[in-house]
């Protein structure tokens, strides 16, 4: 089982790559399109080239759901190896974090027939299941403190998802940036774009929000204190103000525009030293 | 803004090292540990993050302030809310003035050609279909009607920020009435009171530390007898991911260690000390586990140090105890000896014996009388992000007037606030009441060309 999930996790990789591939391949197709129809008025050679283009991005999309298909085996063969959920250090927890940002990539590519968002958010997940070749795979035994095996295995699932959500609105952010004028013509509309982050941080925060509490419930019950400032539970309160101010400035102020996008991108830049904090901060959550 | 400044102020507690509570509590200890502090961020830096309080942020006034801030804003916010949330659930009028279908954000007019009242019993029946509430209400001139769903959305704002109120008075709750000890041990054998007020005291019968194969730990438990007034009410296994309680007091596993059973004994043979000594401390030199006992009568501290685990110790070899006598009740060093286990040895005209190892478990107790408040307030504060994100309240409002020759006007408008979703709905409800009505939307801005979508 051990062997199937690496192979599993190869896999993956490999059609996240190529769907990375396939992404840019449609973008860099999309623009010269663009740039050959405005040079000679829509010939019919623009449209078979368009075709192409479009095929490229549904392979690309296609290449991205087999990579979600093998991320997930990977997950449940580990699962059934170690008879746990998959999610107890920090190998398993980067490998459930691309997963969490696939996913809800996904979910968006299909909800605004968008792939842009894809080729900024494929480079976090590839990112992340690059960085966990580099640190031991192999399955350990949990230590008496981790031995929750239903606390554990929400509270960390549901922190990916919230994880995954804020990398597909600091996707959205980025490109909102670079469309701020509509200027950019093989990109959506910079209010669609704005309105892809506010979705995707209505999923996050609430999924947050239950990180939040779920690991309140487990510190009360391991630790004996549901709050114990420690550095990685700061931290993610940190994340969480940071969206909840987003939010307020939204629907209060009617805040759009390059500072709302500025915010995801420090809002997502708190994420991910939510995930990381603990390696510079220490705390109780070291083991993570 | 208030969440900017809350988010600020967590950050800095994160970022900069904080005070832990055991060295704030010994004014040594923590000139040790600011020592240390100027070591890391330089002398200028250190006074100031001292004099801003900013190496305990989360015990400190100002952080308490900023709660209390945030508190009374958010009541008064809520407060000043609630009657708006209220009416935009409960008493929306149904017609709404002609300037409101044109100026809102999505609105179409459809010129069926039935009369008034077919058209309205039309639109209620298609609308009712798509679970939206519908009510009616006919006026001279015309009829109007106003549908709506999800109603209890915006409550979910007040529940979420009514959560946050919740959640610092459950914290109030425990600071004002509950208690904690991080660090209640208890030896095997030997039976310890909790104090803190209570009349409760806990005995150790084992404690068990079990290690995999690979080396790291697989199980800590300890196995226990609670007592009220000296009377046994529960005895039970603690591990770390299963606390026991007993009136409202955790227990938890929190650490362990060694203990050594000592036994001390004057010239005529009286028992003056016999009992589990936990080695729980660390000598300040090499970090020997250290533990320490008196003997009142003859005014002496003892203290008993025990070998580093792991390594061949020169001072204290491996199955001995190192003993020192203090005498004046801890100030004067007057004899120090190495006991090897059973052998009893002379010191002070005392004999002093070590008998043998035994484990000692430490716990933490917590009495925390706010956790339900928090709880509580979690939920809700899940609830109310639900009904607010995922169930927005959508209002539809319709005007049916009479047209020339037999027709009749209608006026469909909709309100958006954070509903992104809306100019879909919008086009899904116009089209088919649109439909029912046997015409298509003639005019109408369903947001398309409007400042955002
Ligand atoms: C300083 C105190 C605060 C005040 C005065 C305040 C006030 C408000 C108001 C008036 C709204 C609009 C409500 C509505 O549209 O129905 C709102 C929305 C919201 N607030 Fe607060 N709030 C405060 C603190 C917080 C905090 C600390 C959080 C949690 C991080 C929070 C989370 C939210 C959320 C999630 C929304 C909904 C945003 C949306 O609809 O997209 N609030 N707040």
């Amino acid at each position: 089982m051990y062997e199937l999930s690496q192979y599993a996790f190869v896999a993956s990789f490999a059609a996240l790559g190529l769907a990375l591939f396939l992404y840019l391949a449609n973008l860099v197709g999309a623009r010269s399109v663009q740039l050959i129809g405005a040079a000679n008025g829509g010939s019919i050679s623009t449209s078979t080239a368009l075709g192409a283009v479009d095929s490229a991005g549904r392979y690309a999309t296609i290449a991205t759901i087999n990579a979600l298909v093998f991320l997930s085996a990977s997950l449940i063969f580990r699962t059934i190896d170690s008879g746990r959920g998959p999610i107890s250090n920090m190998y398993e927890f980067s490998l459930a974090f691309a997963w969490g940002a696939v996913i809800i990539c996904l979910y968006f590519e299909v909800a605004y027939r968008l792939r842009a968002l894809a080729l900024l958010v494929l480079p976090v997940a590839l990112g992340m299941l690059a960085y966990s070749t580099t640190i031991p795979s192999e399955i350990r035994p949990l230590v008496p403190a981790l031995q929750n095996d239903l606390l554990l295995t929400v509270h960390v699932s549901v922190a990916v998802l919230a994880y995954g959500a804020f990398a597909v609105a600091f996707g959205g952010a980025v490109l909102y940036l670079f469309q701020r004028h509509d200027t950019v013509r093989w990109l959506p509309r910079a209010a669609v774009l704005d309105e892809i982050s506010y979705r995707a941080v209505l999923i996050g925060f609430p999924l947050m929000a239950m990180t939040l509490i779920l690991g309140a419930v487990w510190a009360h019950i391991a630790w004996g204190s549901y709050w114990t400032w420690d550095p990685k539970e700061t931290a993610a309160l940190v994340t969480w103000l940071i969206y909840g101010g987003y939010l307020h400035a939204r629907v209060l102020r009617e805040w759009r525009g390059a500072g709302a996008a500025g915010l995801l991108i420090v809002g997502f830049g708190a994420t991910m030293f939510t995930l990381w904090g603990n390696y510079f901060l220490g705390g109780l959550h070291s083991y993570a | 803004m208030l969440i900017f400044l809350l988010a600020a102020a967590v950050l800095a507690g994160t970022l900069l090292r904080q005070v832990p509570p055991s060295i704030l509590a010994n004014p040594a200890s923590y000139a040790q540990w600011l020592e240390n502090a100027r070591g890391a961020y330089g002398p200028f830096l250190t006074d100031v993050f001292e004099a801003l309080l900013l190496f305990d942020v989360f015990h400190s006034i100002w952080f308490r302030l900023l709660l209390g801030l945030l508190t009374v804003n958010i009541l008064v916010s809520s407060i000043d809310r609630w009657k708006g949330i209220w009416t935009a659930a409960f008493g929306t009028r149904t017609r709404m003035g002609d300037a409101f279908f044109e100026h809102t954000r999505f609105n179409a007019v459809l010129t069926p050609a039935l009369p008034v009242s077919t058209t309205a019993e039309r639109i209620t029946g298609a609308l009712s279909d798509t679970r939206y509430r519908v009510q009616t209400q006919v006026d001279a001139d015309a009829v109007a009607i106003y549908a709506d769903r999800n109603r209890l959305s915006g409550f979910g704002s007040f529940l979420s920020h009514v959560s946050l109120v919740l959640i610092l008075a459950g914290a109030t709750v425990e600071s004002l009435w509950g208690f904690s000890d991080p660090q209640f041990i208890v030896s095997e054998g030997a039976t310890s009171e909790l104090g803190l007020g209570t009349d409760i005291s806990v005995s150790l019968e084992h404690f068990v530390d079990e290690y995999y194969l690979e080396g790291p730990p697989r199980d800590f438990r300890s196995e226990v007898v609670i007592y009220d007034k000296g009377v046994p009410v529960k005895e039970g296994t603690i591990r770390v991911n299963s606390p026991m309680s007993y009136d409202g007091i955790r227990l938890h596993q929190s650490f362990f260690g060694q203990t050594a059973v000592m036994k001390v004994t004057d010239t005529a043979g009286q028992t003056l000390f016999s009992e589990p000594v936990p080695l729980a401390g660390r000598t300040k030199d090499e970090g020997r586990p250290l533990g320490s006992f008196n003997i009142p009568e003859q005014g002496l501290a003892v203290n008993v140090i025990g070998p580093t685990s792991g390594l061949t110790d020169p001072l204290v070899p491996a199955g001995e105890m190192r003993v020192e006598v203090y005498a004046e009740n801890g100030d004067r060093l007057v004899a120090v000896q190495n006991l090897s286990q059973g052998a009893p040895q002379e010191m002070e005209e005392l004999s002093f014996t070590f008998q043998r190892e035994g484990r000692f478990t430490g716990l933490k107790v917590v009495k925390n009388p706010g956790i339900n408040i928090i709880w509580i307030a979690s939920i809700l504060m899940l609830l109310g992000l639900v009904m607010l994100f995922y169930f927005p309240h959508r209002r539809l409002w319709a005007l049916c007037k009479p047209g020339p020759d037999g027709t009749t006007e209608v006026r469909l408008g909709m309100t958006a606030q954070r509903d992104v979703s809306l100019s879909r709905e919008f086009d899904r409800l116009s089209d088919r009441v649109a439909g029912e009505l046997g015409t298509a939307r003639e005019s109408g801005d369903s947001g398309g060309g409007a400042k955002d979508v």
